[in-house]
């Protein structure tokens, strides 16, 4: 398959989000690809580097606090899809000032930094570290705030229910984020999605990033119990795709708020079936924890003569 | 976290070369990768198993041999991932990522070394010993354990594994087994009895490694595991995969989860934290 007459944007061309102007519209998903790859060293036939071509890498969540994580096993894998309970295991919103944003600059690699927290004014508090702290870094392009993580018992799960509370984290981030991009991570485990939407956007959102994971649940049969410990988890992967297809229309016609679109885009003719209902950019989750070079094979073949 | 000298991992293309079982249990693959892979012992690879659009994850190796383009591999059919892989038939293609993970460490110098590999990890153990050969100044004793005489790849393991099993049938004429655990067998050898240093790298089931551990300590050697892990990403990124370790920098009793992929497969013993074997709770 070629690339369809309608197509005519160059997603390696840098887009304007609130603020910001990202270098390109094909990013990775938080979650999926840490916070980079600060250490590693990947090679394929034809890439620079895994970062090739990349808009943005948005950040594994960071929360307040150093989080362990859940027990083991944290994953599950079903049919055309798979059920994480990683328990957003991070460093801290310290160590990741302090260490892993300065290295992602010294790197060059764009950066959206998610952000999870358990109040929404604690939303507010790291976003004004991060003004503060990362004010001259110029590869920092903006926050996405975490409403919707389904796997943290006490936290965003019910904050991305209720559109009050999505707009209290928003305006919390917005009024200490005056020159960074804005997104707020919407859940699809909801009646209305494009009410969240139009809350984010009123509240000072730029955009939308739709969709988080759907909460899922798979039964060991040998045992007749939950495969993981906590029973459900958050379901993603190429079985979600036409669900956040869904959504992302939803969002798109009844809101009109700027989405970029994520949920099981494993090649760039996924990615075109989001660009085809208007998202702005999307982002690239489980298929890039099988293939570090996925985004940026899809940020070529998305280029008009570069397919592979 | 990974050591300098550790090569850059490689995603490519291998074609299915042959597909073959090289034992009741244990089945022998081998790829033509598209471009020439070096490893160090102990390292691991995700194979993605192409040809299955159901399975979203790749899957965790240890490599057992590579050769120029070549690279070979053994597994065991346990789930959906092993099942699709032993429908592969010669020319099919699956994805490669790797090498990945920390190898085993070398010994040192005058340091004898005891291998101990249960089942399906013989891989990384058989691995280490054919870059260590007759020559390599190395007093190595390999020991294998197999649940039966059927179960153990003797045409792989040449004359140089003394191999046990846990049940003496189907042991083929002109080869020799002993009945019972390895660490066992190990344990039984007169000539480990000197007190000279040594260094034991053991790779298998649970039991196996937490046996070929105690065996270590008992006798005061420096003792490094391969652990098993289910993975999602295999390159650190997921955290699907982590493993509790000692964690002396913030105290005696503290915990902190390592990824298996990106610290391990490889640990020494000493710091895993086997009364936590299933993350912190």
């Amino acid at each position: 398959m070629s690339l369809p007459a309608w197509w005519t944007i160059d997603p390696n061309q840098p887009f304007t989000l609130g603020p910001r102007q990202f270098p390109g519209r094909i990013w990775t998903a938080s979650g999926c690809f840490a916070y980079g790859l600060t250490g590693h060293d990947m090679k394929s036939a034809g890439f620079a580097s895994p970062y090739q071509g990349i808009g943005a890498v948005v950040t594994k969540t960071v929360t307040p606090e150093p989080r362990p994580g859940n027990p083991m096993p944290r994953l599950a894998e079903t049919g055309h899809g798979a059920i994480n309970s990683i328990g957003l295991e991070n460093v801290g919103f310290e160590a990741f000032l302090a260490e892993t944003l300065p290295a992602l600059e010294e790197l060059g690699v764009p950066t959206v930094v998610s952000l999870a927290a358990t109040r929404p004014d604690e939303f507010g508090d790291m976003a004004g570290m991060l003004h503060e702290k990362a004010a001259g870094f110029i590869h920092w392009h903006g926050v996405e705030v975490n409403l919707s993580c389904p796997n943290v018992a006490e936290g965003g799960h019910d904050f991305g229910r209720d559109p009050a509370t999505v707009a209290a984290c928003v305006s919390a981030a917005r009024r200490n984020l005056p020159d960074r991009a804005l997104l707020a991570k919407l859940t699809p485990n909801v009646a209305d999605i494009a009410e969240l939407a139009t809350a984010a956007s009123e509240a000072g959102a730029d955009a939308v990033s739709a969709i988080n994971t759907v909460i899922g649940l798979e039964v060991d049969l040998e045992t007749g119990r939950p495969v993981l410990p906590r029973r459900f988890g958050g379901y993603s992967g190429p079985a979600i795709r036409p669900i956040a297809l869904a959504k992302v229309d939803e969002i798109v016609t009844r809101s009109g708020v700027p989405v970029v679109a994520v949920g099981g885009i494993e090649n760039y003719r996924d990615a075109l079936k989001f660009f085809a209902l208007g998202a702005v950019a999307v982002q690239v989750g489980t298929a890039q924890m099988r293939d570090p070079f996925a985004a940026a094979r899809i940020a070529r073949d998305l280029t008009p003569g570069q397919q592979g | 976290m990974v050591d300098p000298e550790i090569r850059p991992a490689v995603h490519c293309d291998g074609v299915v070369v042959s597909n073959e079982p090289v034992s009741s249990g244990l089945i022998r693959i081998d790829l033509e990768m598209d471009q020439p892979i070096s490893f160090q012992p102990g390292q691991f690879a995700m194979l993605n198993l192409a040809g299955s659009a159901s399975l979203v994850f790749s899957r965790p190796f240890s490599i057992f041999e590579a050769d120029g383009r070549r690279m070979s591999f053994l597994y065991r059919v346990v789930g959906s991932g092993t099942r699709s892989m032993d429908a592969l038939t010669a020319g099919d293609t699956m994805t490669f990522l790797g090498p990945l993970g920390r190898p085993f460490p070398e010994p040192e110098a005058g340091q004898s070394v005891v291998l101990i590999a249960g089942g399906v990890g013989l891989p990384p153990l058989a691995a280490w010993l054919a870059h260590h050969n007759e020559n390599s100044g190395v007093e190595i004793n390999a020991f294998f354990g197999a649940r039966d005489g059927a179960d153990v790849p003797w045409g792989l393991l040449k004359d140089r594994w003394d191999v046990s099993v846990d049940s003496p049938r189907d042991i083929p004429e002109g080869r020799l087994a002993w009945e019972g655990r390895v660490t066992d067998l190990a344990a039984s050898r007169e000539d480990l009895r000197e007190g000279r240093d040594r260094m034991v790298l053991a790779c298998g089931p649970t039991p196996l490694l937490k046996a070929a551990a105690r065996f270590a300590e008992e006798r005061g050697w420096d003792c490094w595991l391969s652990l098993e892990e289910h993975m999602g990403c295999g390159y650190g990124v997921c955290k699907g995969c982590v493993v509790p370790v000692h964690d002396p920098d913030n105290g005696p009793d503290a915990l902190r989860n390592a990824t298996c992929c990106e610290e391990g497969p490889v640990f020494n013993a000493a710091v895993l934290a086997w009364e936590r074997p299933r993350g912190p709770q």
